[in-house]
């Protein structure tokens, strides 16, 4: 009993924090998605359901006009995110195994180089991007100068650049879950494997894969929801011309001065990216069952 | 016991010693929209700290009075903010227009449809947003014709990342206003966006650094853009022939500014010609007071894009407060941007 007091009370901090800044939040973009929009921001207090109407198909046609295009916008993003999971697994599968082998000092170092760039401000980073990617810049200039190619790539400002920006700044947070997994997986039983005569390509979906499969997930998870909702990516390197939902969000806040409808918005995405995380939960647990 | 009281007496002290002394002012401006000079004048003559913090959009700044931010004195909203916020009852009356200095204002400056005579805010800058262009580049640029044009040729342009901004170009090169909110006018200036959206590298307010250095031809841009390029000739500044926007911020004291008295003592400040002038010298952009035009520097006053002369005044048209119509443009900015 005793036990279970102090318990509580270690945990009401924590409790206390997230019911207030996460819950509460919440709560008000829930609340402010069924309302109606205030001529010039803010809501009235009057329910309306039309700012779901104007995605879904419901809406009335003359104050509200229904259009696919938010449904496509957030497709759009989806892709774009998921595109951006696979590419980073690509990249920090085989460097996490690279990683864990490596002496221990070394591995330290890797793991530091790894969270560098959390150092300096994201749209700092963004902005060195556009100098490296703009006709002009760094690597076009390097190309040229190799005489790879002729004329300059054009990168900057396509679909291309803005996937290469959000694996850029994903990949830190798929290498870490990743490297975990990696790091404690059980080698005797890849040598027991390997022994008992199953060759490499077994030996890893039936010994590796399973075992990391849960590093996987979780690295899937956490890049696939800041993807989604990413508007700086799209904004600076994207030259805005690729609108990704996060975009639609922010212009509803800011230009349109719907608060409604960009909290309406703002619930859908928050819908797939829960719909995602108990999808990523449940095949998490019978991996782990397997 | 003794701490307690220790620290009381501390709190008290500061306390009166900010009640003397170290009167102070919150400016709330766009970013690099006031010549720094002018807030170090301001505090050397009246002993006045200033502190500014900066906002990058009209809809950002009233957003964030909306959801209370208080400590502000002065904001620097666009006319058609500025009337939503008289509006919305954001703003406190100054009567500036009573102030000496106010004589120095151009009559044409006070453009607020609901403070039509300047009780409220003061005029502080205006300017055009047109095209500026590397003639090497595009050849010589006169308007939007010229700008898709060369665009087609294999220029790369730009158009700001803004809203009215964008769907203005569609207006005006379909002969309506931009501040139409009628649905045919909005879906002409949309389809015409379309027929163009291919021949747009980018909607971004970047551009500037991009055509210093070559890797855009041609850039929608504000007047104040001319700052970067006073060393080279060959980047150009254009106001469209077709027509172009224009824009006027003006200087408004919140209801809920905690420090009137500076703020009224600032915007006389600002009455000054010599203080207007100074904002122009470092923004390149035009002064409602009429004597500062005289005072600002030659190549200014001889630049006819930045000193603009009255027929070209004719084919500026200023953004009003669209109410509920705002709605057609979000819409039709959606669609410019997603369509492939």
């Amino acid at each position: 009993m005793r036990q279970s007091t102090f318990l509580a009370a270690l945990l009401a901090p924590a409790t206390l924090f997230l019911g207030v800044f996460f819950l509460g939040p919440l709560l008000i973009i829930a609340v402010f998605s069924l309302l109606t929009p205030g001529l010039y921001g803010g809501v009235e207090w009057s329910f309306y359901h039309q700012n779901y109407g104007r995605i879904f198909g419901w809406a009335d046609g003359i104050m509200e006009i229904y259009e696919p295009v938010y449904l496509q916008i957030l497709l759009r993003s989806l892709g774009f995110a998921a595109l951006t999971v696979g590419l980073c697994l690509v990249i920090c599968y085989p460097v996490a195994f690279w990683v864990a082998r490596l002496p221990p000092r070394a591995r330290l170092f890797c793991l530091f180089l790894v969270t560098l760039p959390f150092f300096s401000s994201l749209i700092v980073r963004l902005y060195a991007w556009l100098l490296i990617l703009k006709p002009s810049g760094l690597l076009n200039q390097t190309l040229l100068a190799t005489g790879l190619i002729q004329t300059p790539l054009e990168i900057l400002y396509t679909q291309s650049a803005v996937v290469l920006g959000l694996v850029y700044v994903m990949v830190p947070f798929m290498f870490l879950p990743l490297y975990s997994a990696i790091d404690n997986l059980d080698r005797s039983m890849v040598e027991a494997s390997m022994d008992l005569g199953a060759n490499r390509v077994q030996t890893f979906t039936k010994v590796v894969l399973p075992q990391t499969l849960p590093g996987i997930i979780g690295g899937a998870v956490i890049v696939f929801i800041p993807s989604v909702g990413n508007f700086i990516v799209p904004d600076v390197l994207g030259g805005a011309k690729g609108l990704m939902v996060g975009n639609l969000v922010e212009q509803q806040f800011l230009s349109a001065r719907n608060w409604p409808f960009g909290a309406a918005l703002a619930m859908i995405v928050m819908g797939v990216v829960l719909a995602t995380l108990l999808y990523a939960s449940a095949r998490a647990r019978s991996a782990a069952h397997a | 016991m003794k701490v307690y009281a220790l620290a009381l007496g501390l709190m008290a002290s500061a306390a009166s010693i900010q009640a003397a002394g170290a009167e102070t002012l919150a400016l709330y401006n766009w970013g690099d929209y006031i010549n720094p000079e002018i807030l170090a004048g301001f505090t050397a003559e009246t002993g006045i700290e200033v502190t500014l913090d900066t906002y990058s959009s009209n809809e950002e700044m009233l957003a964030k009075i909306q959801a209370g931010a208080t400590g502000y004195d002065i904001v620097f909203p666009s006319v058609h903010m500025n009337d939503i916020m008289l509006k919305l009852g954001l703003l406190e009356k100054t009567d500036i227009n009573l102030s000496p200095g106010f004589a120095a204002i151009d009559p044409a400056n006070l453009r607020s449809k609901e403070d039509p005579d300047s009780a409220y805010c003061l005029p502080y800058a205006w300017g055009t947003v047109g095209i500026f262009y590397n003639e090497k580049v595009t050849g010589p640029i006169t308007g939007w014709a010229d700008y898709f044009a060369a665009a087609e040729k294999g220029a790369k342009v730009t158009l700001l990342d803004d809203m009215r901004e964008v769907v203005a170009v569609g207006l005006i090169m379909t002969g309506k206003s931009v501040n139409s909110t009628d649905p045919a006018d909005l879906q002409g200036a949309v389809d015409y966006l379309l027929s163009q959206k291919s021949k747009v590298a980018a909607f971004t307010y970047d551009s500037m650094s991009m055509l210093t250095s070559g890797d855009i031809g041609a850039a929608h841009f504000f007047v104040g853009g001319n700052v970067f390029f006073t060393q080279t000739p060959d980047v150009k500044y254009v106001i469209p022939v077709e027509g172009a926007t224009m824009y006027q911020e003006n200087i408004c004291v919140l209801k809920t500014a905690p420090n009137k008295a500076a703020a009224k003592a600032f915007m006389e400040f600002y009455l000054r010609p010599e203080i207007a002038a100074l904002n122009v010298a470092q923004q390149f952009n035009g002064t409602a007071n009429v004597p500062a035009r005289d005072l600002v520097p030659d190549f200014i006053k001889q630049n006819p894009t930045i000193n603009v002369p009255a027929e070209t005044l004719t084919r500026l048209q200023i953004f009003e407060d669209l109410g509920a119509g705002l709605k057609l443009y979000d819409r039709a900015w959606n669609t410019i941007r997603t369509a492939q």
